[in-house]
């Protein structure tokens, strides 16, 4: 009873924080899986309402109504707006979308610093409700109260409108068949719009009526979206009751976690939703393609859906005859190899060592590789060009660059999206760093034992990663990112926690060399690292190796039905991937001679995911030149105009989506064609119209 | 009246309909017959609106709806029953039907005839008892018969109706082709592509064979109830061509 006692206060506070959570999410919820638009912008849209409401708030009920009405407002046009952005965007899949609006929130978070300053702004509550009342023998904060009770009041209403009226339905066809609603008389459109619109709303309401819970400042927008994220994932998409509980549940996490469990509080909401997405990917049910349902089936119905599933599935064979028992995607796979031939290299054992068949003849050879050609001589030449800042900048961006290229490896070839690519990168940077500091100062022994390092972490949470596809992978990816985040920050005897670690011995290029101290010394150093590491990703991207991971991505049923184990290809590919972005790790702590937990972050991950949406998704040296163009562009360009990197970063991405919808790859012979990779598929794939994106992935996977 | 004049279409660059004329009389059904591939599909797509046409027009009681949206083509009177019914999965069968009840705006009088719910509910009762339902619970011909539904209750001067018959048993194949009679004799112009030539002779006033995306052939509903065989000959002829 006394503990019941000890945690009610955190315990409503989580109700109130999850109501709050709920109202945002279900936004982004009906952005994402009735519009299609994966909108890395919603917190945005969350802290225009709540600097709006904290401006006008004045301690009155006048100024609560007003600040509610014009954050509202305000953040329901910028719906509207991005509406109209991401219009042009349609068939071009999550990736492009996920660009352009994190380079909106970037700039809006920019403009809004502009505006309101860098300062958290006070928020004050109507003065009727700045008391506390007495809660089972507590005290407690009136506001959060009538909060909870406007909170459930919004939260019906939008369950109702979406579940009881005409224009709910609607909402609903759009989700499933935009074409069969537009042969209905209703524009798509039209409602695409309504419901960006009203998830702005949803969200500027939140940012309001929050703002004493989740205040307006610099880093509002990224909590926001990350929890919403989490609540999305956590529910699913498919019914708003189920995203109501992750969101009372994320909310319990953030407060009543943090009081009874204080040191796993920070690895919970991740390993939560790691969980449930690895769970759901394994036991999902066939896609059904059904598209979000207003409320919650009867869980009865769905239950017995569930099992039929589980008894349709029969025990899992080898790895071979495995693919007939997958009903579904087998026929699909039969019915579609009688059509046309399959492009992919025969069988070729069980290895994915590069076998040296995969050359073009000399003509075209060297015409593809004179990009390359260039660049290198380029950044060969650079220590003669620039100053001492710039090339430490350059040696940055190299190691960046590599953790770009083991994104490319995962997202254009292996059709992996991954937002998590910075733990492997984390790991071989961490582990450079405590390797320097035990006296193991010889570059190829750091770069060699930090592959290996990421290798095993990648080996072990591979299994989690290549079973999912899509945006699930998305969420799967970012969740391990996070956590490997969380553990940076808690296991201090090791990674320094938020300090970071400083003052390790330089690392020496080879054995019996001084450590390297200068900054032309380590460029160069990281370019030949960087170009052997690059070197043998396009022999392995270009041999047989390389076009079973293409023919995986384009066509995976087919391939299952032609007898791969694709499961195995992912893995091995997820490994190398892991490895690379170990080696960029250990360059970049080399370079830096410093490691902090922002050097391995989100934002990090952002970058390198963006760096190679920026390079046209299959390009090795578009990954490279999309992660210079972001640290040019940020550390830079933006020296000139102090603090306003994150605008400029934020117009690169948003002039990219636009100027090059084919990345900068496709500014080379304006052609997808070459050896470039499977440029097309991978339009095509992302292209699928998403009824339930977050959920319809899980289809595909194996049982 | 429907009217294609030179309708052209495709996609990605290859040109999947060359230039097809046709015409639907209000009140009575033009079949069209063709094999898979044959730029059936197409052609109710571009008709509807979901595609593009690269030329030609289409003119609906003499006003041209050329290349508008989908959205605007169905308001102007033009009902489409797709292929394989594409019924929303998540709505039940009386969200379908108060989504897609539109009545004609006040004054038009043009319409053949204006439908209700109600009165859709009356031609076909079976609906009415599943009207809790959803759409992917319901059989195909239920499912059929919603689709037919949806289109009716924007009172259509046209209907699309891609295969109709696709998929049911003979007995829902003879009531669907008892209810094309009833529409059309209520004056709605009826255009059904269908790859069986026996449904099309059954109720069509005419008949048009389309081949690799081309007319091959014309004729009346009453020469080909009298002597399918040219008919089947050029069904026979695009078999081997194709």
């Amino acid at each position: 009873m006394d503990l019941l006692d000890a945690h009610l206060i955190p315990a409503v506070d989580g109700v109130a924080f999850g109501l709050l959570l709920f109202v945002v999410a279900a936004g982004l919820s009906l952005a994402f899986g009735t519009a299609g638009v994966l909108n890395l912008s919603h917190g945005t849209l969350y802290a225009i309402g709540a600097y709006t409401g904290a401006e006008l708030s004045d301690g009155t009920w006048g100024g609560l109504a007003l600040g509610l009405a014009a954050g509202t407002a305000a953040a329901c046009v910028a719906g509207a707006g991005l509406s109209a952005a991401t219009a042009p965007l349609a068939r071009r899949g999550h990736l492009a979308q996920a660009l352009l609006t994190f380079g909106l929130a970037l700039i809006g978070g920019d403009l809004l610093i502009q505006f309101f300053g860098a300062d958290e702004l006070p928020v004050r509550v109507p003065e009727a409700l700045d008391s506390s009342v007495t809660l089972l023998g507590h005290r407690y904060p009136a506001y959060r109260l009538c909060f909870i009770v406007m909170a459930v009041l919004l939260a019906a209403f939008g369950t109702w409108v979406l579940t009881r009226t005409r224009m709910g339905a609607a909402v609903r066809a759009a989700a499933d068949d935009p074409q069969m609603l537009a042969a209905t008389g209703h524009s798509p459109r039209a409602v695409h719009t309504g419901v960006l619109a009203a998830a702005g709303a949803l969200a500027g309401a939140a940012g309001v009526l929050g703002a004493p819970i989740i205040g307006p400042g610099p880093g509002t927008s990224e909590t926001v979206l990350m929890l919403s994220l989490v609540v999305v994932v956590l529910g699913g998409l498919r019914s708003l009751w189920a995203t109501f509980f992750a969101a009372v549940a994320v909310g319990e996490v953030q407060t009543l976690g943090v009081s009874v469990a204080p040191d796993l509080a920070p690895y919970l909401l991740f390993a939560a939703m790691a969980a449930v997405l690895v769970l759901r990917s394994r036991f999902a049910e066939p896609a059904t393609a059904h598209g979000p349902e207003g409320p919650a089936p009867d869980p009865v119905a769905r239950l017995r859906s569930h099992l039929a599933a589980r008894l349709r599935r029969r025990p899992r064979g080898a790895a071979g005859s495995g693919a007939a028992a997958e009903a579904p995607g087998a026929v699909e796979a039969r019915e579609a190899s009688e059509g046309d031939r399959i492009v992919i290299a025969p069988r070729t054992g069980r290895s994915l060592l590069p076998a040296w068949t995969g050359r073009l003849p000399g003509g075209a050879a060297w015409r593809q590789a004179a990009p390359l050609l260039v660049l290198l001589v380029v950044l060969i030449a650079l220590p003669a060009l620039l100053d001492a800042y710039s090339i430490s900048l350059a040696g940055s961006a190299l190691a960046l660059g590599l953790l770009a290229v083991s994104v490319t490896i995962l997202t254009g070839y292996a059709g992996l999206p991954t937002l998590g690519q910075t733990a492997p990168f984390a790991v071989g940077a961490y582990a450079t760093a405590n390797l320097a500091d035990a006296g193991w100062t010889v570059g190829p022994v750091q770069i060699v034992l930090s592959a290996l390092a990421a290798a095993v972490f990648s080996a072990v949470v591979g299994p989690a990663v290549i079973r999912a596809r899509g945006t699930t992978v998305l969420m799967i990816t970012l969740a391990i990112g996070e956590l490997t985040g969380a553990v940076v920050n808690q296991l201090k005897s090791v990674t320094g926690g938020a300090d970071g670690l400083v003052g390790f011995p330089a690392t020496r290029a080879l054995w019996g060399g001084e450590g390297m101290l200068e900054e032309s010394e380590l460029y160069n150093y990281a370019l030949v690292v960087a170009v052997v590491a690059v070197a043998v990703t396009l022999l392995v991207l270009r041999s047989p190796a390389g076009k079973l991971l293409t023919g995986t991505r384009g066509a995976e049923a087919r391939m299952r039905a032609s007898g791969h184990p694709v499961g195995r290809y992912l893995l091995v590919a997820h490994v190398c991937a892991g490895a690379l972005a170990g080696v960029g790790g250990s360059l970049m702590v080399t370079v830096q001679q410093y490691l902090s937990p922002a050097d391995v972050g989100f934002e990090i991950a952002a970058f390198a995911l963006l760096a190679v949406v920026i390079g046209g998704t299959t390009s090795v040296i578009g990954a490279l030149l999309g992660a210079g163009l972001i640290v040019a562009t940020r550390d830079w360009v933006a020296g000139s105009w102090p603090g306003h990197g994150p605008l400029l970063l934020g117009v690169l991405f948003v002039a990219t989506v636009y100027v090059l919808p084919r990345g900068l790859a496709g500014l080379r012979s304006g052609g997808s064609g070459g050896g470039s990779g499977p440029s097309r598929d991978a339009s095509r794939a992302e292209d699928q119209p998403p009824p339930a994106p977050l959920s319809a992935p899980a289809g595909k996977v194996s049982p | 009246m429907l009217e294609l004049t030179g309708l052209t279409a495709g996609y990605h660059g290859g040109t999947v309909l060359h230039s097809l004329d046709l015409s639907v009389p209000a009140g009575t059904v033009h079949a069209v017959v063709g094999h898979n591939g044959a730029g059936k599909t197409t052609l109710v797509h571009t008709v509807a609106g979901l595609m593009r046409p690269s030329a030609g027009t289409v003119t609906l009681d003499g006003h041209e709806v050329t290349g508008r949206p989908a959205h605007r083509i169905a308001r102007a009177g033009i009902g489409l029953v797709p292929q394989g019914r594409r019924v929303f999965a998540g709505l039940t069968v009386d969200e379908h039907l108060r989504l897609s009840y539109r009545p004609p705006h006040r004054g038009d009088t043009t319409r053949p005839s204006v439908w209700t719910p109600a009165r859709v509910l009356e031609l076909l009762p079976r609906l009415g008892e599943r009207r809790g339902n959803r759409g992917t619970d319901l059989s195909g011909g239920e499912q059929q018969m919603l689709a037919l539904a949806r289109a009716l209750l924007g009172s259509p001067r046209v209907l699309l109706l891609d295969e109709p018959t696709e998929g049911l048993a003979p007995v829902l194949v003879r009531q669907v082709n008892e209810l094309v009679t009833t529409l059309a004799a209520e004056g709605i112009a009826v255009l059904l592509v269908s790859p069986s030539p026996a449904q099309a002779v059954e109720s069509a006033r005419a008949l048009t064979v389309l081949t690799s995306g081309r007319m091959t052939l014309r004729m009346t509903g009453e020469e080909a109830r009298a002597d399918a065989t040219s008919l089947h000959a050029a069904l026979e002829l695009t078999a081997t061509a194709v």
